[in-house]
């Protein structure tokens, strides 16, 4: 009876942990569920993205169906999109290395750094631009001049994100090392970050859309504007990458993705009220704000800047491995520089 | 009663309060131990022999009063030291000689030196002076009983409090020990007040012998005239044994009548 | 000759054990049954060793993983330190009085729950952004299981040793060092050993979230590396983590076992 209860225990056991090993690994939520099961190999694709205003576009393609939509217009067939949320970059790119994703929404910094490792996929697509800034509470600091050498501690999201190599660039394009305020980083998310500044226990905050737009409205901090001007609103901030697998052995999918996005785009573009409404559960925004913060941002699916940006980063050690050209970040249909 | 007897207890009453009812366990008791006397207490279990090693010793509560040498004791103190039952009584993170030591060092402004000299001293009289640096879960229970024997030896405590310390000792380990018990009592001259249930003990260690009824009714008070070492061959032996066994077989049976 | 029969089976059955692991490992790093991006998302043996001694030697960004090392145990141990104490002392004052036993029986039952990285928001206010939040952070780690090993097993000492200590003239403080803490040993040095593991991983994990570029540590490290897609530089480091982790068990906590509640008879 004992030995039968143990082998019942090991058995579930291993089975739990063989599950566990074989699952998706993003722990994330999936609003489709998995592929019904009896057609001949339907065809799926697996998308990750990420919280926050920037990734509205996104919100209208799920919502709509706009990938769905474009590949039956095309092939006559149905896909099964499955979109799930993910916390980080590094996350989505150990997925789509891992061969469990198909496509991934980030940063535009680790996607260049996951171009850069060979992780296996290339940009397909711009998504959005958002303001980024630097705020600081300290009425002693009004330009990048007065942080060189200073040991003010400074906010950012994380060692090696898009906002740490902005404030690589505001050094650089202002003449200093790029790294010469590293020791000063201190990493924590955005909201903690805004917490931190707003209670005096860090000087400066590098941030982006919609917490800059709230810093923005405390009169007890001010810009400091060389750090908005290294990377303005218009260069690209949020990409798409696609797995090369799926841009070479499934083309007509991959039309799809890239024509659902493009679509989702144009839709934002010229309906921002209804995004707003939309999304504005999702961000904890109220509706009104949501719509101020989305009209701030640019969407556009062509790229800007990246290869300046991949340059700067292999330059600057921030990646080790360097591009000879645009091509080498994206696939063939992007447009941009 | 005596005037200028080591210990007197004077109208000790001991009640143990409980949610529902209260339950006198020591009744308005008298009693005198003289210097050097090695009292042995018999009594019918519940008769409330144990609680008045406590109330001695100072561990509980009563009413009444303890004094030694004409001053009142209510606190523990190294004067009354008790030898419990329990084999656990020693300090399982001391050695042994560390356990003898440890109360001389706390009582005593001594020297190291001279503390643990004492201390060996004293495990030399209960033939443990070759195990001072065991540790106590490697001793035997009669060797545990005779290290808790050599801590009251060390500091020299006037009047030693057993309560059955040989009652859980085979009879083999228990014989020794009765023996060294009476060569340490003649020598080192404490006083000793032992609780035992067994009338031979009584008869062996004990120069005066109790019987205890209910609550700390003593139904017999007496010297024992045997001539040491007391055999069941001893002049007397039989006689004796028939009274305390009738003492306290009428312990029992009052006690049945009151249940 | 028993015993040594004992420890012999025992190493070898730890060695093949170990040994299994690893081998697993390299099949699933070399069988590719993780796709062609295989070596990325799963290094193989090889490839982690030369990252180890690429993390000491080359490091990232120019600093060597042993100054991350250093940072974080300097911060570890100076929390380890400050919680032991603190432990020691408020579990010492519940036996004193009553009534501080009551509040702190309580105060350790609900922050023993809270995971010290859902505080970090108002630590952050409380403490500002420094070092003091990871050390405080480890203190939160260490503290509350210690004390309630420690109140459990004051609670548990036996009556005979508290009679037994009070027959030779012990009392308040004397008896709180002399018999109830002794007593105790066997749960203290549980206490220090859930301590140890929790300060150890709450250290990491806060580190992961906050990290503070000026005085780095290993979970700021492993996430940099994460950031980058350095996995084999990332197991490489959590393998330094194990390793530490068994140091300090084998080379500290161990000897202490052994020399008290071991030593003393009081565990199996």
């Amino acid at each position: 009876m004992k030995k039968n209860l143990l082998k019942t225990i090991i058995t579930f056991g291993t089975a739990l942990s063989l599950c566990a090993c074989t699952g998706n690994t993003g722990a994330g939520t999936t609003d489709v569920p998995a592929a019904q099961s009896g057609s001949s190999s339907p065809a799926e694709i697996n998308i990750a993205y990420q919280y926050g205003l920037a990734y509205a576009p996104l919100i209208v393609c799920k919502e709509k169906g706009l990938i769905e939509e474009a590949y039956k217009a095309a092939t006559g067939s149905e896909v099964t999109v499955t979109w799930t949320q993910m916390s980080s970059g590094a996350d989505i790119n150990t997925g789509i290395a891992a061969g469990s994703l198909d496509v991934g929404f980030m940063g535009v910094a680790p996607a260049i750094s996951g171009v850069a490792k060979n992780v296996g996929y290339r940009i397909f697509t711009n998504l959005s631009g958002q303001e980024h800034g630097m705020m600081t509470s300290s009425a002693d600091i009004n330009s990048i001049a007065d942080l060189a050498g200073s040991n003010e501690q400074i906010a950012l999201v994380n060692i090696g994100s898009i906002q740490h190599i902005i404030l690589g660039k505001a050094l650089a394009d202002n003449g200093y090392d790029a790294h010469l305020l590293d020791a000063n980083i201190v990493a924590m998310k955005h909201p903690d970050g805004m917490a931190a500044l707003e209670s005096g226990n860090v000087s400066c905050h590098l941030t982006s859309s919609p917490y800059i737009f709230k810093e923005h409205e405390n009169t007890a901090l001010h810009e400091i504007k060389e750090v908005n001007a290294a990377w303005p609103v218009e260069n690209s901030f949020i990409v798409g990458v696609a797995s090369t697998d799926l841009h070479d052995s499934q083309p007509e999918l991959y039309k799809a993705l890239c024509s659902g996005i493009s679509s989702s785009i144009d839709f934002l573009n010229s309906n921002f009220d209804e995004v707003a409404a939309m999304t504005s559960e999702y961000d904890g925004n109220t509706p009104e704000a949501e719509l101020e913060y989305l009209k701030k941002g640019v969407y556009t699916v062509d790229t800007k800047e990246i290869f300046t940006l991949a340059t700067f980063m292999s330059e600057n050690g921030f990646i080790e491995t360097s591009f000879s050209s645009y091509s080498d970040l994206v696939f063939d249909n992007v447009k941009g520089n | 009663m005596s005037k200028d007897a080591l210990l007197q207890i004077r109208d000790l009453t001991k009640i143990y309060k409980d949610d529902n009812s209260d339950k006198t366990v020591l009744k308005s008791l008298d009693l005198d131990v003289e210097k050097s006397e090695f009292l042995c207490i018999l009594g019918p279990s519940g008769c409330g022999k144990s609680t008045l090693l406590r109330c001695i010793a100072g561990f509980e509560d009563y009413s009444g009063t303890v004094s030694v040498d004409g001053s009142i004791r209510r606190e523990p103190g190294i004067d009354r030291f008790m030898v419990f039952q329990d084999f656990n009584q020693l300090f399982p993170w001391k050695t042994v000689i560390n356990n003898v030591a440890y109360p001389l060092g706390l009582n005593l402004k001594a020297s190291k030196a001279e503390i643990k000299e004492r201390a060996m001293e004293a495990l030399k009289k209960v033939g443990l002076d070759n195990c001072g640096d065991q540790y106590p879960h490697q001793l035997s229970g009669g060797m545990k009983q005779r290290v808790a024997i050599a801590k009251a030896l060390a500091l020299r405590s006037p009047i030693i409090l057993m309560d059955e310390p040989f009652a859980a000792l085979d009879a083999m380990t228990r014989s020794g020990l009765q023996k060294e018990m009476i060569s340490i009592s003649e020598s080192e001259k404490n006083t000793i007040i032992f609780i035992t249930h067994n009338i031979q003990e009584a008869l062996i260690l004990g120069t005066r012998i109790l019987v205890f009824g209910q609550q700390g009714h003593i139904l017999f008070d007496g010297k024992n005239p045997m001539q040491r070492p007391v055999t069941p061959a001893s002049e007397g032996y039989g006689a004796l044994w028939e009274e305390l066994h009738h003492a306290l077989y009428e312990g029992s049976l009052k006690r049945s009548d009151t249940d | 000759m028993k015993d040594k029969k004992k420890k012999a089976v025992s190493v070898i059955a730890r060695s093949i054990y170990v040994i299994a692991l690893l081998v697993i490992w390299e099949c699933v790093a070399r069988s590719g049954i993780l796709g062609p991006r295989s070596s990325l998302i799963f290094p193989s043996l090889e490839q982690i060793g030369e990252a180890f001694i690429k993390n000491f030697v080359k490091g990232y960004a120019g600093t060597s993983l042993w100054i991350y090392i250093a940072n974080s145990m300097k911060l570890l141990l100076t929390g380890l330190f400050i919680g032991v104490v603190l432990a020691f002392i408020l579990s010492g004052l519940s036996m004193v009085s009553y009534v501080f036993f009551k509040i702190y029986d309580l105060t350790v039952s609900v922050f023993d729950l809270l995971p010290g990285i859902a505080l970090l928001p108002v630590v952050i206010i409380i403490f500002g952004v420094r070092e003091e939040v990871i050390v405080f952070l480890v203190v939160h780690a260490v503290l509350w299981p210690m004390s309630r090993n420690m109140l459990d097993g004051f609670n548990a000492t036996p009556r005979i040793y508290v009679e037994a200590g009070k027959n030779m003239g012990l009392k308040g403080a004397g008896l709180i060092f002399g018999v109830y803490l002794p007593a105790a040993a066997s749960y203290i040095v549980s206490g220090l050993k859930s301590g140890w593991a929790r300060a150890w991983r709450g250290l990491i994990s806060a580190e992961m979230i906050f990290g503070i570029a000026s005085s780095p540590g290993i979970g700021l490290f492993i996430n940099q590396m994460r950031t980058n897609m350095n996995n084999a530089e990332m197991y490489a480091t959590l393998l330094v983590i194990i390793i530490i982790g068994v140091i300090v068990q084998y080379g500290i906590l161990r000897p202490i076992e052994i020399n008290t509640v071991r030593k003393w008879g009081m565990t199996k």
